[in-house]
């Protein structure tokens, strides 16, 4: 046992220490998880050196009567223990009277003997090693090492930022928007692109929750879009299947049919007429016919409704059932039928409450063309002229619903707007600041406004447009490549004065400053001024004034000097934005090309 | 009685006897109680002693008083280089009786004692010392065609003086090993030599009483026979024996490098006969380890032949054993 003990505490070092210098590199090197692996792989082997020893000593023979020799020789006995125990084993027959003797008095001994204090199992001084290095291990498990991580720097807020030209711009498009429409959804619609603006403006959203708003909305409205669509779709096929059954009203039903609305109006109020007119007013058959289709056709779109809740109910009472039987089957284990029966019944269940939703749409839409037509049944009946009448408001309704169409196209501009702001805004994150500051700059100048205060010492860029030999040509945005446009300003001719002539000063509004001969003569030179022999006069030409305004290339070169404002150039500008227009809609133009025209004509647009 | 109470009171009556004997010796003897022991020691184990020491300290006294307190017949040889074997064996001669008659008669030696003392045993020839030989293992003497037995207890003490070493003829192997031990006489202490010079010095003279009879002695020598070894006691005794050897298991660097030859098997005989007899001597019915331990310089020293490097460091035989018996332990699988 004392060997044992001695052992352990002889070869304890060896796992401990290893464990040690393995936990240290660990923590020093703050290896990985895969890293530290090879160190604690490698760490059987002094475990295995450990346990072996260990295990060697343990399981070693013994010497015969080591222990009785132990005790023997830590009381003083002479071996008389071990003796006796010796002599014990000699058959009794062979042992002499002296063995006998010596048996006897080795169990006279036995009583005195203190194994413990024989054989003490003493603390190997290796122990305090073997504790020391325990001690470690367990301060360095404890040991916290700091692994200093670079952490990403915080997100910082760049509000996406429009020009000031630009976002006037996109206002005006909503104001238009929303004085053209007066449905509630588009007016929404209107009001949401309109807060997108006011945001910008306001540097209130970044980059990318404005490319999320403008998908939001896009998404929205061409939900809405489709949804209003196939509504209404819907209603007016319901309306020309039940109109189809009579003859008279077949020529709506038809147009209807084919989403003609204005042919569909007109037959409606043929038919009125018709039945207004006493002289060929059709058979009473014919009426009664008439009368059930109309009747039929009012009660269409409500119908499909309760048709559909009814469905919808079956299918609500089918899945209260099936989640009844699989919560009964649950302790059973696993039930494949129900639970496939159940997706199939939640499926359903969703494509039903599409069709409910676009039933509704739909009942919403043809509500009052439904109501004219009912009234028209209930008066056909008495009054053939009466339900004439009805069926005029009846047209109306289909009238309206044509004009619903409008809406529908007022939305699609929106939607044009926003795809226009998305790429206007993608351009611009590609043009970088650089480009802002120009497109800011010239909004000011397109507005007519001066450059004043905005002024950069010393850069050879002056504002004003006086001269204008350091401005060059106007260049409206950068395109991709080196697609640019250039607006030709003329070198010559009254300018406003308003900027820096000379690019090395701040710009102001001084309208005598600027590049001009001057007067007198430098002080240093010798000699009289310059005096010209020949004489010369000077003559002012001027135009025949037709009373029609100025010349279209008047205004234009007027607008590049003094901005894109005044009535003439808005005139013009209307000219030209037209036959642009339709010439993009007429001609095959890259759709990639499209945008710089019209981005061309936002710019030049004319300013209030 | 049982035989184990018989036994006991064997012991215990040998125990009696020693001290008996003791007590009478020490009344001649000063000190030298391990002396004493040893010889004692070698008489009860049948066997001879070598008594080496100096001369003066009383060698020869102590066996005088040994064969006084024991009632034996004792012989002393004084052994010189001209001393030839008759001269300790006898010799025939012819004797003429009380008729006139002549006959040839053999006249026994001193040789044919109880207790034989052979003074500086070293001085004689090995012709002479050989003729110890046959007497000493045999205990009988054989001259011409006719064996004479010697009688029984017989116990040679021989001395010798290891300083004065030029004219004499140092034993050889052969006969070193026939003695049982080779005890190393001690000088004196201070307390001892004052005891010698007053009981040498003044009119006193003390006799010492026979306390043994020689039969009491053949008794106690078989009982000493008798005393049991145990396995373990035997096998160490063995293994101290083997480690003499250069060669052997477990032999230390020092007998590997100093030691020419090991003890023979008379080595581990004497060990443990004397280890019976130190039992004995402690009333105990078994030899130890401990009594091996204690026996092994006597019954090994002369029989450690060291070799030319040994003899040349000046390394002592009896170093070369307490290194064994330091470094052998107590047991081995």
């Amino acid at each position: 046992m004392a060997a044992v003990f001695s052992r352990i505490t002889l070869l304890l070092p060896l796992p401990l220490g290893y464990a040690v210098l393995a936990l240290t590199l660990v923590k020093a090197l703050r290896l990985d998880a895969a890293s530290q692996r090879g160190w604690w792989l490698f760490g059987v082997v002094p475990l295995v050196v450990f346990l072996v020893g260990v295990g060697r000593v343990m399981f070693k023979p013994r010497p015969s009567w080591q222990g009785s020799i132990a005790l023997d020789q830590f009381h003083g006995f002479h071996d008389r223990v071990t003796s006796a125990l010796s002599f014990s084993q000699v058959p009794a027959a062979e042992r002499t009277p002296l063995m006998q003797a010596a048996i006897e008095d080795g169990v006279a001994l036995a009583a005195k003997l203190d194994p413990r204090r024989a054989v003490a199992i003493r603390v190997p001084r290796e122990l305090g090693v073997a504790l020391a290095l325990l001690l470690g291990l367990a301060a360095l498990s404890l040991l916290e090492v700091r692994h200093f991580r670079q952490l990403p720097p915080p997100p910082s807020f760049e509000p996406m930022v429009m020009s000031a030209d630009d976002i006037d711009l996109f206002r005006d498009v909503a104001k238009e928007l929303q004085a053209k429409n007066d449905d509630p959804n588009a007016l929404i619609a209107v009001h949401r692109f309109n807060q997108l603006v006011e945001d910008i403006a306001e540097h209130r959203l970044d980059r990318h929750e404005v490319f999320q708003r403008m998908g939001d909305l896009e998404r929205d409205l061409k939900g809405d879009l489709e949804l209003d669509r196939d509504a209404r779709d819907e209603g007016l096929k319901g309306l020309a299947r039940e109109l189809q059954k009579s003859g008279l009203s077949k020529a709506a039903a038809t147009a209807l049919d084919e989403k003609r609305l204005a042919d569909a109006e007109k037959a409606l109020r043929e038919l009125a007429e018709k039945l207004k007119n006493k002289a060929g007013r059709p058979s009473a058959a014919e009426l009664d016919k008439l009368r059930q289709a109309l009747e039929k056709a009012s009660q269409s779109s409500e119908e499909r409704a309760k048709s559909i809740d009814q469905r919808r109910r079956e299918l609500q009472e089918e899945r209260k059932s099936l989640l009844k039987k699989k919560n009964d089957k649950a302790d059973a284990g696993a039930t494949p039928d129900l639970d496939k029966k159940l997706a199939d019944n939640e499926r359903r269940l969703e494509h039903l409450d599409r069709e409910k939703n676009r039933a509704e749409r739909s009942q919403k839409q043809m509500s009052e063309l439904d109501k004219q037509l009912a009234q028209a049944a209930r008066d056909l009946m008495r009054d053939a002229g009466q339900s004439a009448q009805d069926l005029e408001q009846g047209a109306q309704d289909i009238n309206r619903m044509a004009k619903q169409e409008t809406t529908e196209e007022q939305k699609q501009e929106l939607l044009k707007k926003l795809q226009e702001m998305r790429e206007l805004m993608r351009q611009q994150g590609k043009g970088g600041k650089d480009q802002m500051q120009r497109m800011q700059k010239f909004g000011q100048r397109a507005r007519g406004q001066s450059g004043a205060g905005q002024g950069q010492p010393g850069d050879g860029q002056g504002e004003g447009q006086k001269g204008g030999k350091k401005d060059g040509p106007l260049r409206l945005g950068s395109g991709p490549g080196s697609v640019s446009i250039e607006i030709p300003v003329p070198q010559t001719g009254s300018g406003q004065g308003q900027g820096q002539p000379s690019g090395d000063k701040p710009g102001g509004s001084d309208p005598a400053s600027g590049p001009s001969y001057g007067s007198g003569h430098d002080p240093n030179l010798a000699g009289n001024a310059t005096d010209l022999k020949g004489k010369t006069t000077d003559v002012t030409a001027a135009g025949a004034d037709t009373g029609q305004g100025a010349a279209s290339s008047q205004v234009i070169y007027g607008a590049a000097e003094r901005g894109f404002v005044g009535r003439g150039y808005k005139r013009v500008f209307t000219d030209y934005q037209t036959v642009a227009e339709r010439a993009l809609s007429q001609d095959e133009i890259p759709s990639g090309y499209r945008f710089y025209v019209r981005r061309y004509f936002q710019l030049i647009r004319p300013r209030e | 009685m049982t035989d184990a109470e018989q036994a006991r009171e064997e012991v215990a009556e040998f125990q009696k006897r020693i001290g008996a004997l003791r007590e009478e010796i020490g009344r001649v003897i000063v000190g030298n109680r391990d002396v004493i022991d040893g010889v004692l020691s070698c008489m009860l184990g049948s066997s001879h002693a070598l008594l080496e020491g100096v001369p003066g300290l009383g060698k020869t006294m102590l066996v005088r008083t040994l064969a006084g307190v024991l009632g034996l017949e004792f012989s002393r040889i004084q052994f010189t280089p001209d001393l030839m074997p008759a001269d300790i064996i006898g010799t025939v001669v012819l004797e003429e009786g009380a008729g006139g008659a002549r006959q040839l008669e053999f006249r026994r030696g001193p040789i044919f004692a109880n207790i034989v003392l052979a003074d500086e045993v070293n001085r004689a020839t090995p012709k002479t010392q050989s003729a110890l030989l046959e007497a000493m293992q045999e205990h009988r003497v054989t001259v011409g065609r006719t064996t004479h037995v010697i009688e029984e207890p017989y116990f040679v003490l021989a001395t010798q003086n290891p300083l004065e070493m030029e004219g004499t003829y140092p034993l050889p192997e052969a006969q070193l090993d026939r003695f049982f031990y080779k005890l190393e006489v001690p000088f004196p202490s201070r307390d001892e030599l004052h005891s010698i010079i007053d009981r040498t010095t003044s009119t006193q003279h003390a006799e010492v009483k026979r306390v043994l009879t020689r039969a009491q002695i053949l008794e106690m020598q078989a009982l000493v026979r008798r005393v049991p070894v145990a396995r373990h006691v035997q096998d160490y005794a063995i293994r101290v024996l083997m480690a003499t050897h250069p060669n052997g298991e477990e032999a230390p660097d020092l007998v590997k490098r100093f030691v020419r030859t090991g003890g023979s098997p008379r080595g581990a005989q004497a060990m443990l006969l004397g280890a019976k007899v130190r039992a004995l001597f402690d009333g105990r019915f078994a030899a130890s380890i401990d009594d091996v331990k204690a026996t092994a310089l006597a019954a090994l020293r002369h029989r450690v032949l060291l070799s030319f490097e040994g003899e040349a460091e000046g390394v002592a035989p009896d170093r070369v054993i307490n290194e064994i018996l330091k470094k052998l332990p107590g047991s081995k699988e």
